[in-house]
């Protein structure tokens, strides 16, 4: 149903509209569906009850969810629409909002969950623009030159005024008096998530050197860019480095984890599916940190689990899992799973002792790795092992065991199996569970992969999967009853 | 469960009876001395669950489990955890699978019919009556005529047939094995649940090993602790107990435990023991009572539970309704056999973590060939039996010398399956690969696996042959009882919970005269 990579729901800036995602989205080209979002008292948005982040992040929550596909999307966003993005993000992560798919964030010079740093004499000068309705012309020009490194092109600089001067004076005030001082750190929290921060070196308040530290423990997956010779209206300044680094940015890192199909996706993103269980989908669906550091294993020992996992539970060249930098984290959290063999040490120190033993002894190429894995199951001793060869193979059950379980826990690969049953814990589901038992049938919100619907099947229901067996009467009644069910 | 309203006992008075543990064992026997007038406190080592707090997700469900670490040994390494371990109040029957199988005559006398394994110094017939008082107050769903007891009566219908309940009727009918809807502690049918409220009838859903929020099956938390907590028991969740007091004559007089980090001690009349066939036992070795006879952590029993999957043309997505809707009894003594006792045959449907884990643990796969077994997990159907398991040896539960977060010594269970499990093994393999084979299987793949935790401190009417008697009284201590799984003397082909539900109530009859 789809022809684009990604969805992009841009949260734009103080005074800016969906609009001025404009010239990035042209550079961006075909490849990206790109939404603006006009905030509240932005563009042709009417102002809602409050200038809470919260009231404008459930704003932009409204559009995001009415306009998801189901498909893998990023949040883009500039400036004040950065604070927004922060608790949009964390509510998304949560699980509490209908939608799936988030995929990371690329932030134009951000607004920070924690008070917004600016001068008093400067915001008392741009409250008082707003003083009389909205801006006026020349303030409207004061405001965007001060916010630009050099001067626009013509067009673009009469487009950004044109939408400042669009704007509500309520929502400008909101933001200066309110939203920009509001401190929304602990509702954000840390938000683990692939994010690239840009920002200008010409930035008076929210420039390259600031945003490391402003945004540094919120994001920190965040990879700082620094854009020279560039202010604070990045959409308009550098349209197509913006452009340029989400696509660098979806192809080499928030596109990493293997995808959803939008189907899936809208099941996981529907009421039929619980806050907590969509929140445990949404984070495991969102790709694995290319630069994780170990914090149970050593670098080495996380190395040799990745190349076991390669050959363990095998998987594509692209669109990949880190199994091995998860099973550390697990390990690192104390999650176990409630036994391990008499004979071994606990969970953590049998990786590291396990890992090492094979790392003696593992060789290059697939065929002599097979061989291996064959002699430690087959219970053979390994050289250099701690353990004998039958301990060493339940160590390694339980590894195999690990790896299997992080993989399938992945949405991709529930979809891939054909798993629904995370989609019975909603609240607004009647009922919560399935109304069609038989094989190859499905109920109507289920996946289309799944099987067919009861109704498309209702003259074959009497004679499918061998019911007219003679000798087999509740099985054909039961075919009945699904029938009127 | 709702306990803002229950009565509370100080810790200085002396109540009449402790129980240590609130699930099949603990529970019914609470609430029976409560209703009798008793003053009765419930120590329970997991939290009180709010039900919208269970979750269905495979990760994140053992919030229900027992996942302090236990170890793990022999032939047949028991997998603790989500498997077969309790957590909360309602114990294991916040994850139990429903399954409620009355046990069978014969199983009740195995040493008699076969001259191993051992006898129950139980009597069928009253463990019967207690059996029909456990299914209706808990809500038990059957078919109106059961073809191997057909004086049975179930108050609720069937649940609904799943695709994998269809496969298996299919092949068994083609083989000649009788098979019907199996009995199950899951409401067909809305049911008001005196103290607790409002239970719906089942809406399929094939989540119940994770715990399940509508109230459809049956738990001791929504159904005996309410009634209990009514009638005047106090329940202490988060409560651990690591120690026993007794008095100069050597009789029980508190029991010492951890709550919110704080030691406690709860003075007592009579203390009854039911947390199971791991916890009781290490409790006993850990305070060295009740153990004269030698026989505490010994015996330690698993049942058969191997499965065999077949894949079929169809999906069959066994993750959907009630994951064991059919039943056949007609293997609890196959003709022409060397073994002891025999097997329950169960449909199967399969979570995808615990299929997987299966593959894995069970049958062994790895890599690609472990990739494409999950591809086709779907169009999967599966079987399994619940078997029988005779006490042996160097089946035991022991203490290690590792301790555990409350300072007591971590359980190491050894089991090894014996020969008469091994037969019982095959012969339940070659039945179920022969039941798909009949229902249209392009393949079949076996899935080694053991459950349960039973006999370690089993009753016996000889002293020194058992740590209980039959009524579930310590050997060694008049005011010691135990109630729960570790005191069956053998595993029974019947699954476990629905007999502790009887026997607990036995127990508090008899505790009362």
């Amino acid at each position: 149903m789809t022809n684009h990579d990604c969805t992009i729901f841009f949260l734009p800036g103080l005074g800016f509209g969906a609009a001025s995602a404009t010239p990035f989205a042209a550079a961006l080209g075909d490849r990206f569906r790109v939404i603006g979002i006009d905030l509240p008292g932005h563009g042709s948005a009417p102002d809602v009850v409050n200038g809470s982040v919260n009231a404008l992040a459930s704003a932009a929550l409204t559009t995001i969810a009415a306009e998801a596909d189901g498909g893998p999307w990023l949040l883009a966003a500039h400036s004040m629409g950065g604070k927004i993005a922060a608790l949009v993000s964390a509510r998304v992560l949560g699980g509490h909002e209908a939608v799936f798919g988030l995929a990371g964030a690329v932030l134009l010079a951000p607004s920070p969950p924690s008070p917004e740093p600016m001068e008093d004499d400067k915001r008392d000068l741009m409250l008082s623009w707003a003083d009389n309705g909205p801006l006026s012309e020349v303030d409207a020009c004061e405001f965007v030159a001060q916010n630009v490194a050099a001067s626009l092109v013509t067009t673009a600089e009469q487009d950004a005024i044109t939408q400042v001067r669009q704007m509500s004076p309520l929502a400008w005030r909101r933001w200066l008096n309110e939203g920009s001082r509001e401190d929304i750190s602990a509702a954000v929290g840390v938000i683990d998530l692939p994010v690239v921060v840009m920002a200008g070196e010409e930035d008076d308040n929210l420039g390259a050197s600031v945003q490391p530290q402003l945004l540094g423990t919120v994001y920190p997956r965040a990879r700082f860019v620094s854009l020279a010779a560039t202010g604070h209206l990045l959409p308009y300044e550098r349209p197509h480095e913006v452009a340029a680094e989400i696509t660098t940015f979806w192809d080499e890192t928030a596109s990493a984890s293997p995808q959803v199909s939008p189907e899936w996706g809208r099941v996981i993103a529907s009421h039929r599916t619980g806050v907590e269980a969509r929140a445990l989908l949404v984070r495991r669906g969102i790709a694995d940190d290319a630069n994780y550091m170990p914090r149970a294993l050593s670098p080495e020992q996380l190395a040799t689990l990745r190349a076991l996992a390669d050959r363990l539970m095998p998987q594509p060249e692209t669109h990949r899992i880190d199994l091995a930098a998860r099973i550390d984290a697990d390990l690192a959290s104390g999650r176990g799973d409630g036994w391990r063999p008499s004979e071994l040490p606990d969970d953590t120190s049998a990786y590291r002792l396990g890992l090492d033993a094979i790392v003696s002894v593992w060789t290059d190429g697939a065929a002599l790795q097979d061989a291996l894995i064959r002699r430690i199951i087959a219970g053979e001793f390994v050289t250099g092992a701690p353990w004998s060869g039958d301990v060493f193979r339940r160590w390694f059950e339980d590894v195999r065991n690990d790896l299997t379980r992080t993989w399938l826990a992945h949405p991709a690969s529930l979809a891939r199996i054909g798993y629904d049953g995370f989609a019975t814990s909603g609240v607004g589901a009647e009922p919560a569970g399935y109304v069609s038992l038989g094989a190859g049938v499905r109920d109507p919100w289920e996946p289309t992969d799944l099987g067919a619907l009861l109704s498309d099947t209702a003259n074959r229901t009497g004679e499918n999967h061998g019911g007219d067996d003679p000798g087999t009467p509740t099985a054909t009644g039961q075919a009945g009853k699904e029938t009127t069910a | 469960m709702n306990l803002t309203d229950m009565r509370t006992y100080a810790q200085e008075d002396v109540v009449d009876v402790v129980v240590v543990g609130t699930g099949a064992g603990g529970a019914p026997l609470l609430a029976r001395l409560a209703e009798r007038g008793l003053r009765v406190v419930a120590l329970e080592a997991g939290p009180n669950f709010d039900p919208d707090s269970f979750s269905n997700d495979e990760v994140e469900a053992p919030r229900i489990n027992w996942m302090s670490e236990r170890l793990s040994g022999g032939g047949a390494p028991t997998a603790f955890g989500p498997n077969n371990s309790g957590w909360g109040v309602g114990g294991g029957t916040l994850h139990w699978g429903a399954f409620t199988p009355r046990p069978d005559i014969r199983d009740l006398h195995l040493f008699t019919e076969f001259g191993v394994g051992a006898d129950w110094p139980v009597d069928h017939a009253e463990l019967t009556r207690y059996i029909v008082d456990v299914e209706r107050t808990i809500g038990v769903s059957g078919p109106t005529s059961y073809p191997w007891d057909p004086e049975r009566e179930y108050l609720e219908p069937p649940v609904d047939r799943n695709a994998a309940a269809d496969i298996m009727a299919i092949g068994c009918a083609r083989l000649g094995i009788q098979t019907t809807d199996a009995p199950a502690a899951i409401l067909s049918r809305d049911r008001d649940q005196p103290h607790h409220g409002r239970r719906r009838a089942s809406q399929n859903l094939g989540t119940v090993h994770q715990g399940e929020r509508y109230g459809t099956k049956a738990t001791t938390a929504i159904t005996y602790l309410p009634s209990a907590v009514a009638a005047g028991a106090e329940i202490r969740p988060e409560s651990m107990v690591h120690g026993i007091e007794r008095d100069v004559l050597g009789r029980i007089s508190a029991v010492v435990y951890r709550q919110n980090g704080q030691e406690r001690r709860q003075r007592c009349a009579t203390l009854v023991l039911a947390g199971g066939g791991i916890e009781t036992p290490r409790l006993l070795l850990n305070t060295g009572l009740a153990n004269s006879s030698g026989l505490v952590g010994r015996n330690f029993l698993a049942h058969g539970a191997v499965q065999v999957w077949g894949r079929f043309d169809e999906q069959i997505r066994g993750y959907r309704g009630y994951p064991s809707a059919l039943i056949s009894e007609d293997l609890v003594r196959p003709d022409g056999v060397d073994f002891a006792g025999g097997y329950l045959l169960q449909s199967l449907g399969a979570m995808p973590l615990a299929y997987a884990t299966s593959l894995v643990r069970g049958a062994g796969l790895w890599g690609t060939e472990l990739i494409d077994a999950l591809d086709a997990w779907r169009y999967g159907a599966g079987i399994g039996i619940n078997g029988e398991c005779l006490p042996a040896e160097n089946n035991k539960l022991v203490l290690a010398d590792e301790v555990d977060e409350w300072g007591i010594p971590r359980a190491v269970v050894t089991f090894t399956p014996g020969p008469n499990e091994q037969a019982i093994d095959e012969h339940a393999t070659a039945t179920m690969a022969r039941i798909l084979t009949a229902a249209g299987a392009l393949e079949t793949r076996i899935i080694s696996r053991t459950a349960h935790t039973l006999g370690t401190c089993r009753m016996s009417a000889d002293p020194g042959d058992g740590v209980v008697d039959g009524d579930g009284r310590s050997h060694d201590i008049p005011n010691l009882w135990i109630s729960d799984n570790s005191t069956f003397p053998s595993a029974l082909s019947a699954n476990p919970c629905l007999t502790q539900m009887a026997l607990s109530l036995r127990t508090a009859d008899r505790m009362m005269r």
